[in-house]
């Protein structure tokens, strides 16, 4: 098993009365309440945090593309992967990533991830995202008809991009370009691991098998739930007659280690609570545009994950409502004594036989020293015990160790001023 | 009672046509919600009229609107439509996105109509009266900005939900998703495409006409429509919204009758 620690980067600082008095946390949030103050504590905060879980043993850690919204506050990831490229030497790099369709021309996404890759010794890990509604349709004007063509196309250019050692011409729907020739190019050949972060949809499930990309499920609401989604990835996978390798999916997870189940409560709840009240808070004519989920998804009746939380009748009113023993009960968050989230861990890996497990350990406003605590308690006491697991197989959608020139020694006063 | 029927276009393309009604030839472009056979606008216009209503690109099947890039491309389809249906100049009258098109269809090719009528068009846009953000808001919460008339509405859901009782749940989500799917791929994020710069090219008389209560699309846009459009004259339907034409149906097709006439 591989472990990867994911920042969402919230907002800390959302008033107490927030899901009363305002009708979204997602694009139009006022913007009163940001204050860039605490924006400047957090930003430094939250890359500590990531640096720290490469310091204790995370495999990965990940940053992933929202916009105009107080639950994530990464416009651009590619910022923090760069800030993270000079603090970490190990940990790979794992952009959840950049929504395709909203690059123009989409080769600025090859160049920028290439130049995290060179920056970072081939560490990175390129995520494609099509990006929720409220990122692309709302807050960057996306037409949902074509969204996922676009994004298709422009994933297509991106690898061609990294792949193709000469210049080539790109004549499509929604990018023409006479001269296409990055610098720089990435280390990893013929490319970076490319993971599709999703909530589900059938064509995702096909394309990646096809592409060989890696598909994460990436669930607020826990592995039980995500049960349906994953068994129709390994289905999909089963029709294309591909080796059920459990490293080709990764899985989403909320997790609080403590003492026990009940310190757990006392550390934890009130964080996991601001998440799941004030940064799920989307108001719902954003959450499901016409045309944003294809007819087959619909058909098959699977819900995309925002639509899930607020689309439904009668789900804002729970999320309101939710306490913390509905959040441990239904898996929301795996929570409790390092026995219990032991115990809770496998059984998520038996039931959706994923190898790679992203965590979230800072919830909404949770202050540095717990999810230190909170980082620290997972690397020593969790993963030691499933870290066995899968291994059996072989990881090949994961960065292989570069042979790179080690990074020079940091500046000092030149030597040949004499 | 209108009867459907499926042309077949000499370039491969199919179009579902709602016909019917009697007297000289009219083309009927719908709106948001569709046409029917049981539409209750055309059949008082088919009284005078020989109707004729296609199915929008994308209502019936999304991959239609897919091969369709821009508005130019479909002004271009629905000239072909009307070539493969021998059809000379001609009434159009349309409603909401299909008053947009109606448009677009005489300013591209200004002989093909010989009237239009503009029935709460979109396509136009300023600043200081926004057209409301349909898009962003729940499903359920739409027939909320389109009808000012509550009777009507809910008449107009039940006459649906009759004709659509087959229908399971999902067939009846996917096919408003269909519908307002093909929609925004013409008016996203913002309904201007550029038809204010082709207005002048309108050669028929024309009546824009809008429900006086119409919270999607603010009426005052008749008169943007009226000072680029040469001969164009504008009407107020009292105690109508964006849905005029299923909330004061006889007032309308009576002022579109009139006008016609004229």
């Amino acid at each position: 098993m591989k472990f990867h620690f994911f920042h969402l980067m919230p907002y800390p600082g959302l008033p107490r009365d927030f899901r009363d008095k305002y009708r979204s946390v997602w694009v139009d949030v006022p913007s009163a309440l940001f204050d860039p103050a605490q924006g400047h504590r957090s930003y430094m905060e939250y890359l500590d945090e990531l640096e720290y879980a490469e310091s204790v043993g995370f495999d990965g850690i990940c940053v992933n593309e929202h916009h105009q919204n107080a639950y994530g506050l990464m416009p651009s990831p590619n910022l923090m992967a760069a800030a993270l490229t000079r603090r970490t030497s190990r940990a790979k790099i794992v952009l959840m990533g950049n929504s395709v369709a909203l690059y123009n021309p989409p080769i600025r996404v090859a160049e920028e991830m290439a130049m995290l890759d060179v920056m970072s010794g081939g560490r990175l890990v390129a995520g494609f995202p099509v990006g929720t509604p409220q990122d692309t349709v709302y807050a960057y004007g996306q037409s949902p008809a074509t969204l996922r063509e676009k994004y298709r196309e422009g994933v297509n250019l991106v690898m061609r991009a990294w792949r193709e050692p000469d210049v080539f011409s790109f004549n499509g729907k929604y990018t023409q370009l006479r001269y296409v020739n990055i610098w720089p190019r990435p280390i990893q050949k013929p490319n970076p691991p490319v993971w599709v972060p999703g909530g589900a949809s059938v064509e995702t499930w096909d394309w990646c098998v096809e592409n060989d990309f890696l598909y994460a499920n990436l669930s607020y609401f826990g592995y039980l739930e995500a049960k349906k989604v994953l068994d129709g990835f390994w289905r999909t996978v089963e029709k294309h007659k591909v080796e059920p390798n459990p490293y080709r999916a990764g899985f989403l997870q909320f997790v609080a280690v403590a003492d026990s189940d009940a310190e757990a409560e006392r550390l934890y709840a009130e964080h996991a609570l601001y998440f799941y009240r004030n940064c799920l808070h989307v108001y719902g004519g954003y959450v499901n545009p016409a045309g944003y989920t294809s007819v087959a998804t619909i058909r098959a009746g699977i819900e995309s994950q925002v639509a899930r939380i607020v689309g439904r009748a009668g789900a804002r009113a729970e999320l309101a409502n939710l306490g913390w023993k509905d959040l441990v009960e239904r898996g929301y968050v795996v929570a409790g004594s390092p026995d219990t989230v032991v115990d809770r861990l496998n059984d998520l890996i038996d039931t959706l036989k994923i190898g790679h497990l992203m965590l979230l350990l800072h919830f909404g406003d949770m202050p540095r020293e717990t999810t230190l605590y909170n980082t620290s308690r997972f690397a020593k006491e969790i993963i030691p015990r499933l870290r066995h697991r899968f291994s059996e197989w072989d990881d090949k959608w994961w960065p292989r160790e570069q042979a790179v020139a080690a990074a020079p020694a940091p500046a000092r006063e030149p030597s040949l001023a004499k | 009672m209108l009867a459907d029927e499926t042309i077949r276009l000499a370039g491969g393309r199919q179009w579902r046509v709602f016909r019917g009604g009697s007297g000289t030839p009219l083309l009927w472009l719908h709106g948001l919600r569709g046409v029917d056979a049981d539409d209750p606008l055309l059949a008082a216009l088919g009284r005078t009229h020989a109707i004729i209503a296609p199915v929008a690109p994308g209502f019936a099947d999304l991959e239609e609107v897919a091969a369709i890039d821009n508005i130019h491309e479909l002004a271009l389809d629905y000239d072909d439509l009307l070539r493969g249906l021998k059809l000379g100049p001609l009434p159009i009258v349309g409603h909401s996105l299909g008053a947009m098109m109606a448009a677009e269809i005489a300013a591209h090719f200004p002989d093909r109509a010989s009237r239009l009528v503009l029935l709460a068009p979109v396509g136009l846009w300023n600043d200081a009266y926004p057209v409301g953000d349909l898009f962003a808001l729940p499903v359920a919460e739409m027939d909320r900005m389109l009808w000012h008339d509550t009777r009507a509405r809910d008449a107009f859901a039940a006459r649906l939900s009759g004709a659509d009782a087959q229908k399971s749940q999902v067939e009846q989500i996917l096919s408003v998703t269909r519908s307002i799917a093909s929609v925004t791929k013409f008016i996203w994020p913002i309904p201007d495409k550029g038809l204010a710069k082709r207005l002048h090219r309108i050669a028929a008389p024309t009546l824009v006409l809008f429900g006086a209560e119409d919270g999607f699309v603010p009426p005052r846009y008749a008169q943007d429509f009226a000072a680029r459009i040469a001969r164009c004259e504008t009407a107020l339907v009292p105690g109508a919204g964006h849905m005029a034409p299923y909330e004061k149906t006889e007032a309308v097709a009576g002022l579109i009758a009139r006008f016609l006439q004229s």
